[in-house]
């Protein structure tokens, strides 16, 4: 549960969304110039929170350690098709890093090849553009805590799944023994309840 | 599907979760460039890195830092370079502690001839002393009178054998040994062992085992790998 796994330095982690992104786009920059000194601050900036998601879905600091060299490399080798000027890199690289989990965990499960290639096109650096200046902001990271907590235990638990195990809405009704219906509805209330925290935060 | 109604797909589709005929629409929005779609999907993106950067904080191993940047770039270079030059170093050492290993073996080699040329020696001093403890033992010199001659004893002891103790020995040409002889009386000469001189042109040999009581001891220059008759002229000789 989600619950159980708020961090107690949860600030750390908030700050390094909500301030740290704003200030990517030099560091971007140096790493389309191949600068290895802008990698280590990358790593710097983003490491403990690549590592921390990861070691939270596979639950192996081995395989994490693993996951966690290969987001940064991928992220290396695809930095020439991120906009530098617009893109911001932390969104980027924690889908990076949760496709990496997802796809080591369906490897182990032999579901490798389902969903691959469409996570590969979902984490397009392109795609990780033009963000409103709030949208990730200190307040909204932790209204979205708030919000969370106040889902019920089953919207809880149906949004772990897709977060953090990458569980379709079928797999998760397979899962859960409960019909497709019923998930679709706990992942839809769930999602809204926190978009409607998140907007009013927006609205403030 | 309209725009609204798609609203709340797009986390799922932005995790790569969504399904079928959902997934399908909202790809086909997302291509019209829709702005409306485009800023959910924006929004979607936004929620999800929200809620991914809040898993319980765990504190990376540091070696973990030196494996990413060593992956790319400079640092790597160095550390590669560490590496090698550790490598290297290692291979110094383990060449330098294998040549001590074997010098060490080498000198515990030489040790070990050298005791054991010593027990021999001193076995063979032992065999002597027993020969002129032994009341029964005779002695025979020669070489006495000669201008440069082969000078020594030789002790017979019927039970134990014959011990010759030479000095003022002549060089011997390359190839070549003493070979002592043992003669009866009437009889044919016995190989009694071959032996070499040492540095000070002293000789000690020995036969072990019972012999006639009334023989010739006599010494030839012989080839290394000995004679089973003597091929030259007597160097010197004693009767009993």
């Amino acid at each position: 549960m989600l619950t159980r796994l708020i961090p107690v330095s949860l600030a750390l982690a908030l700050l390094q969304v909500g301030l740290r992104f704003k200030d990517d786009s030099d560091l971007a920059g140096r790493l389309k110039a191949r600068d290895a000194g802008a990698m280590r601050e990358l790593y710097d900036r983003y490491g403990r929170l690549v590592y921390s998601l990861i070691l939270r879905m596979v639950r192996n600091s081995a395989a994490a350690e693993d996951l966690v060299q290969e987001t940064f490399l991928r992220v290396w080798n695809r930095i020439q098709g991120f906009d530098a000027e617009r893109g911001a890199l932390g969104p980027w690289v924690l889908t990076v890093a949760r496709n990496r989990a997802i796809d080591y965990m369906r490897s182990a499960d032999g579901k490798m090849s389902a969903g691959a290639l469409e996570l590969d096109r979902l984490e397009h650096p392109g795609r990780f553009c033009d963000f409103e200046d709030r949208a990730l902001s200190l307040d909204r990271a932790r209204r979205l805590k708030d919000a969370f907590e106040k889902l019920t235990p089953h919207q809880k638990t149906v949004l772990e799944l897709a977060y953090y195990e990458g569980l379709s809405q079928t797999e998760m009704a397979e899962r859960m023994q409960q019909p497709l219906g019923t998930i679709k509805s706990w992942v839809r209330s769930a999602l809204k309840v926190l978009r409607e925290q998140l907007t009013e935060a927006a609205a403030v | 599907m309209t725009c609204e109604q798609l609203r709340d797909s797009y986390e799922l589709y932005s995790l790569g979760l969504l399904e079928g005929e959902e997934r399908h629409e909202v790809e086909a929005h997302l291509a019209r460039n829709c702005a409306v779609c485009q800023k959910y999907f924006k929004d979607a993106l936004a929620v999800n890195t929200l809620f991914l950067s809040q898993a319980q904080e765990v504190v990376p191993p540091s070696r973990l830092r030196r494996r990413v940047t060593s992956s790319v770039g400079r640092e790597g270079a160095v550390w590669t370079w560490i590496a090698a030059l550790a490598a290297a170093c290692a291979l110094i050492v383990a060449l330098w502690l294998s040549l001590e290993k074997r010098t060490a073996d080498g000198q515990l080699a030489n040790a070990r001839l050298t005791l054991q040329q010593t027990v021999a020696e001193r076995d063979r001093l032992e065999q002597a002393f027993t020969f002129l403890n032994q009341p029964e033992t005779r002695q025979v010199n020669f070489g006495q009178g000669q201008p440069a001659p082969p000078r020594g004893n030789i002790f017979l002891n019927p039970r134990i054998g014959v011990l010759l103790i030479a000095s003022n020995l002549p060089a011997l040409p390359a190839g070549k040994a003493y070979e002592m002889w043992v003669i009866p009386k009437g009889g044919t000469p016995r190989p009694a062992g071959l032996f070499q001189s040492g540095p000070q042109r002293t000789a000690m040999n020995i036969l072990s085992g019972p012999v006639d009581s009334n023989v010739t001891v006599a010494v030839t220059v012989e080839p290394e790998s000995g004679s089973p008759a003597p091929t030259s002229n007597v160097l010197f000789a004693a009767g009993f």
